[in-house]
């Protein structure tokens, strides 16, 4: 997180990773930034600029690209203690991430990492689309051949799973449902812990594929390896048979094993789901939740009255009472199962320092968390690349959520060739590395980990954007 | 890349004729010319064409590269940005973002090779570097369209899309990278203004079509233009912006053939500090 010194905005900033790149500037970060500078949507994160550190060695790290801040993440925002999404206020997400989704296909874009925590909400409701560290652009004859290794495992499609090339926007569809159905569930659907045991829970729920429900299954490369070995039932609607009728429906449309059957983005933003009672909200109408560095908005508000979303975050009390209640029975629980950790206070007036490495509400949560929730631990480090751990807190910038235990082994370490781009092994983005400059703004923000989203930061860097 | 042109950095990026025209402070010191400006940037694009065809990478990319050359010397200097390494740089950076890589070692090797000359000692740091420096310039902007891309849909709607009409108008278009169009123009009016170009040049030959354009640039004349001229009276907004990028190209071919090698390294020799 940084402040750009000219307009007082809280900017957060995502360093590109140079170091041990034998090949200059990384082409991932290449297609990153030429993809970010040609999408403008609401719904989509906006890269307002890339700066160079001034100080240190200048064309061996230190360079970094400045996004608008946003306040929280999906995922760090409904694991919230006490959470719970009202039906409009997920109508109103879903809504919003179809129409940002939407428009990156339209401009043939894949995203290739959606998931809660890449998906940013500010104070206004806004959801936009973030980190586009795994996109590509794509053709529409879908002929060009990609890599599989992309997509967090348990947001990854059966067809990437069974090894298929060719592809296009219909992984991204994939990865809603999931969020979709994680929403409405209250926790993560298919939480596979390596890529055999995620194509199972995918049958498991979904039914085996074969040629019939899924023409063509049986020539993607490892179905033969990876196929059932016994018969399974299409079981989603029995499942989740508690789920409002037109929210299964749609959710039926996008957990679909044959991509090409799938539903797109557009016709999903037609879906009856988003056409009935009760209507997605306006997104101003949402609730404002307190950020989560609270401790550093009080010092802001005395130098910065003027600043309008602080003003609001001050007011408004994180825990609002919801009108309404979902229908749906576990999202209005708050996942017991989670909260194993030791809850702070909310309004954490704890000195920063001693809020460790996630300052998410001081809740901690690591491989400790809970059964079935997060990958066993040794995977916890999200991403496994190794020159993340140890960093501080992740986040976008606000650190709604802890980089580590929630995100899904990214090729977890169990699995053979973890980088998940077909090039760049260790490096592309990390956490800021140890060589970047500390405290000072602008700079004094963080890195960003591709794991945790956006951002990271660590005390000292938080404290440094406060002078 | 998909995005459509004009949402694109490109385009808002397009300059006018003058501030391209424009030679760095640092560069007049050493009394480069305007004229000599021009003439080392076209001549750049040779090695940069010579390097893609040993690292075997599309023209595509080379038109990108051409490009980030040109751009970056409406911002930079040629005294601190020594021509000789930003062109293959250029080219590297080109390649990646054109998802067509080519290894660093590759060019480094190949120049090399093509290059006896000590001048062209160019490590693989040195491109790295380089290569920052022109991305910094650059701000970051990447993404560069082509008149390639409408010229067969051009071609088609116009029904000139036989064979060596094609041929000739991608030759054109390859040739306008030897000027600054590209940063002036949008690049479907450089298509547009390219098939206009071929369209007369096939009906004539070469110095009676010179000739006569010069007098009278009204299509009507030239019988064959008759198709194209009905598909350009559809865009009759940008008809006199398509002529007056044609009139660019005729221009240079013309003042191109006054050019020898004598004078390009006279212009080059002014760059030695």
């Amino acid at each position: 997180m940084a402040r750009e010194i000219k307009t007082g905005e809280i900017v957060a900033l995502k360093k590109i990773r140079m170091d041990n790149e034998r090949e200059g500037f990384p082409i991932t970060a290449i297609r990153e930034i030429k993809i970010l500078k040609k999408l403008h949507h609401e719904n989509v994160i906006n890269l307002k600029e890339i700066v160079t550190s001034p100080d240190g060695n200048k064309y061996k790290g230190g360079i970094y690209m400045v996004f608008e801040y946003m306040d929280h993440d999906l995922t760090g925002l409904a694991d919230r203690p006490g959470m719970r999404f009202s039906v409009p206020q997920i109508k109103c997400y879903m809504r919003q991430l179809l129409t940002g989704l939407h428009y990156c296909h339209v401009n043939q874009v894949l995203h290739r990492d959606i998931k809660g925590s890449n998906l940013l909400i500010d104070n206004e409701g806004n959801l936009k689309l973030a980190d586009f560290g795994l996109a590509r652009s794509f053709s529409n004859d879908h002929n060009a051949n990609l890599t599989n290794r992309v997509i967090t495992l348990w947001y990854r499609p059966p067809e990437l799973l069974l090894g298929t090339t060719k592809y296009g926007p219909a992984v991204d569809m994939w990865s809603v449902g999931c969020i979709f159905a994680e929403l409405l569930h209250g926790k993560p659907i298919f939480p596979g812990k390596d890529e055999p045991e995620q194509l199972n829970k995918i049958f498991e729920l979904c039914g085996a594929p074969d040629e019939f429900n899924w023409p063509g299954v049986s020539k993607i490369p490892w179905y033969n390896n990876l196929k059932p070995t016994r018969p399974m039932k299409r079981r989603l609607r029995e499942v989740f048979r508690h789920f409002d009728r037109n929210a299964l429906e749609l959710l039926d449309r996008m957990l679909t094993l044959d991509p090409s059957e799938r539903i797109s983005a557009k016709d999903a933003l037609d879906a009856e789901y988003f056409w009935t009672d009760p209507l997605p909200c306006n997104p101003k109408s949402l609730p404002k939740y307190e950020a989560s560095h609270e401790f550093q908005t009080k010092k802001k508000r005395q130098q910065q009255r003027q600043h309008e979303e602080n003003a609001k975050r001050q007011k408004l009390q994180h825990q609002q009472q919801h009108g309404r209640l979902p229908p749906i029975q576990q999202s209005g629980q708050a996942h017991p199962q989670m909260r194993s950790g030791p809850n702070q206070p909310m309004h954490s007036s704890q000195p920063p320092v001693a809020a460790g490495p996630s300052h998410h509400y001081g809740k901690p949560r690591g491989p400790a968390g809970g059964p079935g929730r997060y990958p066993p631990s040794g995977t916890s480090g999200g991403y496994n690349h190794p020159n993340r751990s140890g960093q501080g807190s992740g986040g976008y910038g606000s650190g709604p959520y802890p980089p580590q235990g929630r995100a899904p082994p990214y090729g977890s370490s169990g699995m053979p060739g973890a980088p998940p781009h077909g090039s760049g092994g260790g490096s592309g983005y990390g956490v800021g590395g140890p060589n970047y400059p500390q405290g000072g703004p602008p700079y004094g923000g963080s890195g960003a980990g591709r794991g945790s989203n956006m951002m990271g930061g660590n005390r000292n860097q938080q404290y440094g954007w406060q002078q | 890349m998909a995005a459509n042109f004009w949402n694109s950095s490109h385009c808002k990026q397009l300059f006018d004729q003058e501030e391209v025209d424009v030679v760095h402070p640092l560069d007049k010191d050493k009394g480069i010319t305007l004229e000599d400006f021009k003439l080392i940037k076209m001549h750049m694009a040779i090695p940069i064409c010579k390097l893609a065809q040993q690292v075997k990478v599309r023209q595509r990319v080379v038109a990108t590269a051409v490009t980030y050359m040109r751009r970056l010397y409406t911002r930079k200097s040629m005294s601190e940005y020594d021509p000789r390494l930003v062109a293959p740089t250029c080219l590297y950076l080109a390649s990646k973002a054109e998802e067509s890589t080519v290894q660093a070692r590759l060019i480094v090797y190949c120049i090399k090779k093509m290059y006896s000359d000590d001048k062209y000692r160019y490590e693989i740091k040195d491109i790295l570097e380089m290569e920052m420096k022109i991305l910094e310039a650059l701000n970051y902007y990447l993404v560069v369209f082509h008149p390639y891309r409408s010229l067969p849909q051009f071609l088609q709607d116009a029904g000139m899309n036989d064979i060596s009409m094609t041929q000739l108008t991608w030759g054109l278009v390859n040739d306008t990278y030897k000027m600054d169009l590209i940063l002036i123009h949008p690049p479907h009016l450089i298509a547009l203004a390219c098939i206009y170009t071929a369209s007369v040049y096939r009906e004539k030959d070469k110095t009676a079509w010179f000739e006569e354009l010069r007098v009278d640039m009204n299509v009507h004349d030239v019988p064959s233009v008759e198709a194209s001229f009905v598909y350009l009276t559809a865009l009759s907004f940008w008809q006199d912006l398509v002529k007056n990028i044609a009139m660019e190209i005729l221009d240079f071919y013309e003042s191109h053939r006054l050019i020898t090698d004598e004078r390009i390294n006279t212009a080059f020799n002014k760059l030695k500090p």
